[in-house]
């Protein structure tokens, strides 16, 4: 209920009460009334009454369709079609981040209730979420966290997945020789975090590895080739790559191939999707972090369902929730433990 | 000038579109989406209204978009890197991006280049030099840090007409956006130009017949660099509002704008035969596309189908187009055939 409804229906008793005798009923039915809209703790009924067939639109806005994506999306699903109150719709940005913002302000204005969102960049997307939030809108991000704080971020464990591939990639490595990283453009945080967590997992476990070169890439396997191909032409003697998503570290193994260093070099990716898990049973991608990207969408879609159905507003956070993802350093020898429902 | 049927037949299908989506889309026909409408799309009507310059001519912008994420980069370093003040850095961003402009008009003018593959190649050059001079990459710190410049931010201004007015009290009206004033400006202005000036007669004439043009007199290479300096600083302009807009710039920003731009004065009926169009139909282009993908994402249209949509658009009014050039050529040469 509105409060315009609210209101006028407090003028009609009014009036009611104006015209009418004053009956102790009628005072009743108004205090009721008045009630409806201020008490929050016990959700009087014709409150939440009005609330339970109300349907709750979600959205997920990606930044453009790709395999994580589209995982985390079938998630989401998954969880969100139980719920029977739910409109659940995605988005694409179509790679463009004005596109992203606009997308934005049409859900705000369409009065969804929770946007999943995977900025595009992390600070060009912080206004369209502050706007969200004046609205009382919830904000889950996947993965890659915003400057501006909202409902809840929900992570690949990015630092300390990183961390722990910088250990195990040392270890193959015999504790020595140099290393490139084929990094994402800047402006997201999740590059920070994943090339952070590299550096420092060097320092601490395999302090005599030097990083040669962190050269962009792109995201992309076929600008990955191109930059690895320079990266090997100035550092013949490279041991190692990290790509910080596995299309980057597959670009590294086609060169690898290419060259005829597969087996030399040691290549790691991140995230895990089914094509790395491939290469690595085929004996080619040395490793990746794996994370159970359904699960990471399922999670989000679960803290969506409990906030809205608690209806907890964006207002109502003091600050912002973080969840970090479980993982698997996916190599060779582990790779088998991962489900074929699991893979993605 | 005359108004041309391809601008009319915009008009009704805008018309047409817009009472559609706000009949059938919910939440459509309410003032919030009007200003997200407004504010989403004015820079990219700047955008087409520089685009327009070029075509107008016969020839093509694909630089737009690089151009618009150098100036963008630009005044980013310099706020931010340089500590420039936004009344210093609003002015040298402008300059730089009308200078990338003319020097497309250079290279096609001086180089005889087609203008298809000079700003192909200013395209890659403009992209490049972004990232070589992203103050994201070369201060990583910078990455996570909005702008707060405040003549920069300040252009993410909206003014409560409504209420100013006193109009408020009888319908809600949305909050107008600076960046919408900002392009009726550049709007009435080159219009203007075209319109009532020489230049402007100068640009029909050599977009007709360059080779008449230059047989009557008309200095054809000033006026091919000027345009393409138009459409760059149109670009720049662009760039400006939608930093403001994003409190931040990208590496990638821009990528594909061209190709709204290009798509919105087509369809706005400024013809690819060149000689033919106005500035007011690439704004109302603008804004159908615009309204085309809000519309269908409020209807709950899949993600894909904006695409085709915008796709299916776009040829029918290059066909619309073509017809049209067709028509003339059979007129002209009825008249001829008269006339021997």
């Amino acid at each position: 209920m509105t409060q315009k409804d609210e209101s006028k229906l407090l003028a009609d008793r009014r009036t009611i009460l104006k015209s009418m005798a004053l009956g102790s009923a009628a005072l009743t039915g108004a205090a009721t009334g008045l009630m409806a809209g201020i008490d929050p703790v016990t959700g009087v009924v014709g409150f939440s009454a009005a609330r339970a067939d109300e349907r709750v639109k979600m959205a997920f806005l990606q930044i453009q369709p790709h395999t994580v994506s589209a995982g985390w999306s079938k998630g989401i699903e998954e969880v969100l079609s139980t719920q029977q109150n739910v409109d659940y719709t995605q988005l694409d940005g179509q790679n463009k981040v004005e596109v992203q913002v606009s997308l934005m302000d049409t859900l705000i204005n369409n009065d969804t209730k929770v946007i999943f969102l995977q900025p595009s960049d992390s600070v060009a997307l912080a206004p369209s979420i502050k706007k969200a939030k004046r609205k009382g809108i919830i904000v889950i991000t996947l993965n890659i966290d915003a400057t501006e704080a909202h409902a809840a971020h929900v992570e690949m464990n990015h630092y300390y997945g990183a961390m722990e591939i910088a250990k195990v990639m040392g270890d193959k490595l015999g504790g020595k020789g140099d290393v490139a990283i084929l990094n994402a453009p800047p402006g997201i945080i999740i590059r920070d975090q994943r090339t952070n967590g590299f550096v420092d997992g060097l320092k601490k476990y395999h302090p005599e590895i030097r990083v040669v070169a962190d050269q962009v890439a792109d995201w992309s396997r076929k600008k990955a080739q191109d930059v690895l191909s320079t990266i090997l032409a100035a550092n013949p003697n490279l041991a190692g790559v990290y790509g910080v998503n596995d299309s980057m570290a597959l670009g590294a193994v086609d060169v690898a191939k290419e060259k005829g260093l597969l087996g030399k070099m040691v290549i790691f990716g991140n995230d895990g999707e089914k094509d790395a898990l491939a290469s690595i049973e085929a004996g080619e991608l040395t490793g990746t972090q794996y994370t159970d990207v359904f699960q990471q969408g399922r999670f989000a879609a679960a803290a969506a369902t409990v906030l809205t159905s608690g209806l907890v507003t964006a207002k109502a956070f003091e600050q912002q929730g973080k969840l970090l993802m479980p993982f698997v350093i996916a190599t060779k020898d582990t790779v088998g433990q991962i489900q074929p429902s699991q893979r993605w | 000038m005359r108004v041309q049927s391809a601008f009319i037949a915009v008009v009704l299908f805008f018309l047409a579109v817009l009472a559609f989506f706000c009949v059938f889309a919910p939440n459509f026909a309410t003032a919030s989406n009007f200003e997200d409408l407004m504010a989403g799309f004015s820079f990219i009507a700047i955008l087409a209204i520089g685009e327009s310059f070029p075509i107008l001519l016969r020839g093509i912008d694909l630089s737009v978009g690089a151009t618009l994420a150098l100036a963008g980069m630009v005044a980013f370093d310099l706020t931010l890197m340089f500590d420039v003040p936004g009344y210093v850095a609003i002015p040298i961003t402008l300059a730089v991006a009308t200078l990338c402009g003319a020097v497309n008009g250079a290279l096609i003018v001086k180089l005889r280049l087609q203008p298809f593959i000079a700003t192909l190649s200013t395209l890659a050059a403009y992209r490049g030099l972004v990232y070589a001079i992203s103050g994201r990459q070369l201060v990583p710190e910078l990455s996570t840090t909005p702008l707060s410049d405040p003549w920069i931010m300040g252009l993410d201004t909206y003014f409560d007409i409504g209420s100013a007015t006193g109009l408020s009290s009888l319908i809600e009206l949305p909050w107008v956006p600076l960046s919408f004033f900002i392009m009726i400006a550049t709007l009435v202005v080159f219009g203007v130009m075209l319109g009532r000036t020489r230049f402007g007669r100068d640009i029909y004439t050599v977009g007709g017949n360059a080779e008449a043009a230059r047989l009557a007199g008309i200095n054809v290479g000033r006026t091919i660099i000027i345009a393409y300096a138009i459409c760059g600083f149109c670009a720049g302009l662009g760039a400006l509002l939608m930093i403001a807009r994003l409190s931040t710039t990208t590496e990638s920003l821009g990528m594909g704008m061209e190709m709204s731009a290009i798509a919105a004065a087509v369809i706005g009926g400024v013809s690819l035969s060149g000689g033919i169009g106005g500035l007011a139909g690439p704004v109302i282009g603008t804004f159908l596309l615009g309204m085309v993908l809000i519309g269908l994402t409020l209807l709950g249209i899949s993600q894909f189908v904006q695409q085709i949509l915008t796709g299916v658009i776009l040829l029918i009014a290059v066909g619309h187009d073509r017809f049209l050039a067709v028509r003339r050529q059979k007129r002209l040469a009825a008249n001829l055939a008269e006339e021997a």
